[in-house]
């Protein structure tokens, strides 16, 4: 045992406590995300997803700014398509935003949304937002070498069964709580 | 005797306990077993919405429409030495495992027409709804298509037709008679060069600008 | 089985992005009411104090794999039609650690980052403009790297087909696994959160 032990968090991420309404149930917020991607697979053949919505709007993006450039980057091409469409024209862009204004609304509905940052009792603003932007930076490899990211392959190729998101999804926890130890004084 | 009080989510799982355990029977994908619907499959049948012409077939493929599968249900071998433009080849126990999905227009033949009746039977009966017989079958396309024969009263606009269906029938490598041969006693014919794609169209070469990924996350 | 509705011609192409922002809707609002729009909760997970993520995602499968299950079984719904991402395991293998790792670090994942970024979190903020740029540097070396992206390809397999079982004995399968992974989230919980 260590010789100083960490106080344990009374402030969120417990359930129940910090301004706002407690949260849901974890079981029945999960079968209703669960009706959600049922819904998707019924109306449209597929499932929910949030990372190619990334990789559209930044294609997009760099079209606009550096259109060569973006025209003959092989990945992007994937999402620039051959012109006929417009790449924020993309299913996943629309469901994205909706992610957000569905989230917002939640928020609103439960007193929880508020600006502000979210981080450990530990560490400064500076240092969590730049850790922010290399999780942001680290987690699009990883999704991007994945196909997909826990809303594409772990939620709906979990629910199909599908091989590699199983894998994947695996692997997911294996990666973070290898790294969990190290980055403690972040969170706690 | 009294059950116990169970908590919500005590609740949850022993529903999903439940349905777990009664999926173990489940077949979300379709088995051998199939449910026919006889009298609307006799209906389809006399409506003569079961098949397509060998004429209708060449318009399609000189077009270069995309959005059908032609399947040949003869012997691979048979296939090789000849087949219509832009089929695939299956043979009928294969044609269960076949990539074809039930929103795909199919279109099925044979040398005469029987094994494409049949197959097509078994197609609709496995929910396929868009599945097409070309009538006459291999035979059929060599009489109409590629060796047509001028018919007997010759009008003008009889004629006009004729002169299309040479035009047609030199696009796929065969010839107009007028000598009123049948076409069973015609020669095989090589696999003409073709204009469209051969095999299931492919809309662009890879290399150049491609279609925007549509599934995936 | 008319369904999925969009590969019958029920409605076309714009209509599905109007069904795909009310399908968000119902995600995002999901995600925020499990308190996913936060980061300190999403990575308790990994420091065991708070197991939600790993029981909001299973119950999500859970469900949804019951539902195209009796769906299917059922007749009211073409699973063959259902999009199935193709697997390629060195590279999923690999992703899914880094995506781990990108998840404690960062403190999200894309979904839940929106999910943050829309409730005002400005970590999430940064952490979005993180996976830009991840993106951007992934796509400088995509071409390099292409040869690893697609190798191990398998097509679009489930785990009956690999496994050489019935569908319906591997979905009682992952049930069992997830309602006693779900007994022991919770015991796991009380155990770390009554540490002193």
């Amino acid at each position: 045992m260590t010789a100083r032990l960490p106080d344990p968090p009374r402030a969120p991420p417990l359930a129940g406590s910090g301004p706002g309404a407690p949260y849901l149930n974890p079981y029945l917020a999960g079968i209703g995300l669960g009706l959600v991607l049922l819904a998707a697979f019924v109306l449209v053949g597929r499932g929910l997803g949030a990372s190619g919505a990334f990789s559209s709007t930044l294609s997009w993006f760099v079209n606009l700014v550096a259109p060569a450039h973006a025209q003959a980057n092989l990945y992007m091409q994937d999402y620039l398509g051959d012109g006929t469409t417009h790449p924020l024209k993309a299913w996943l862009v629309f469901e994205v935003v909706g992610v957000a204004a569905g989230a917002l609304f939640s928020g609103l509905l439960a007193g929880r949304a508020r600006f502000t940052v979210e981080k450990g009792p530990r560490v400064s603003t500076a240092i969590r937002l730049l850790c922010a932007f290399a999780g942001g930076m680290l987690m699009a490899f990883g999704a991007h070498l994945a196909r997909g990211c826990t809303s594409g392959q772990a939620l709906t190729g979990g629910a199909l069964l599908n091989v590699g998101s199983w894998a994947f999804m695996l692997m997911v926890f294996v990666g973070g709580y290898s790294v969990a130890w190290f980055m403690r004084w972040q969170w706690r | 005797m009294r059950l116990p009080q169970l908590t919500l989510n005590q609740k949850l799982g022993v529903a999903a306990l439940v349905l777990g355990a009664l999926a173990l029977f489940s077949q979300p994908h379709r088995g051998p077993f199939v449910k026919l619907d006889a009298r609307e499959l006799a209906l389809v049948v006399e409506q003569e919405v079961d098949h397509v012409t060998p004429t209708e077939l060449a318009a399609w493929i000189v077009e270069g429409r995309a959005d059908y599968r032609l399947i040949d249900l003869r012997t691979a071998d048979e296939f090789e030495s000849y087949h219509i433009p832009t089929a695939e080849n299956a043979q009928l126990p294969a044609l269960n495992d076949y990539p074809i999905q039930r929103n795909q227009k199919i279109v099925l033949y044979s040398e005469g027409g029987i094994h494409s009746a049949q197959a097509w039977l078994l197609l609709r009966a496995q929910g396929y709804e868009g599945v097409y017989t070309v009538l006459g079958g291999l035979d059929g396309w060599k009489d109409e298509v590629l060796f047509p024969t001028l018919p007997a009263e010759t009008g003008p606009k009889e004629r006009a037709r004729f002169e299309r269906a040479a035009v047609v029938a030199r696009f796929f490598g065969g010839e107009a008679r007028t000598d009123g041969a049948p076409a069973a006693s015609a020669p095989a014919v090589a696999l003409p060069k073709l204009v469209s794609p051969a095999g299931p169209a492919q809309p662009v070469a890879p290399g150049a600008p491609r279609k925007k990924k549509k599934e995936g996350c | 089985m008319m369904t999925p509705l969009y590969k019958y011609g029920f409605f076309g192409e714009e209509f599905s992005l109007l069904v795909a922002f009310v399908l968000g809707l119902g995600f995002g609002f999901f995600l925020e009411r499990a308190g996913f729009g936060s980061a300190r909760k999403l990575a308790a997970q990994f420091y065991l104090y708070d197991m939600s993520v790993f029981k909001v995602m299973f119950t999500a499968i859970v469900t949804a794999m019951l539902g195209v299950t009796y769906l299917g079984w059922l007749g009211w719904l073409d699973l063959d039609l259902v999009y199935l991402v193709p697997t390629h395991l060195g590279p999923q293998v690999v992703g899914g650690l880094v995506l781990g790792v990108g998840f404690v670090v960062g403190g999200y994942c894309p979904g839940t980052s929106v999910a943050a970024l829309a409730t005002g979190r400005f970590d999430a903020v940064l952490y979005a403009l993180g996976i830009f740029a991840g993106t951007f540097a992934y796509a400088q070396v995509y071409p390099a790297i292409q040869g690893f992206v697609n190798a191990n390809p398998m097509g679009q397999v489930t785990l009956p087909e690999v496994f050489e079982l019935s569908w319906g004995l591997v979905v009682f399968v992952v049930v069992i696994i997830a309602v006693l992974g779900f007994w022991g989230a919770t015991l796991v919980e009380r155990r770390f959160r009554s540490e002193p």
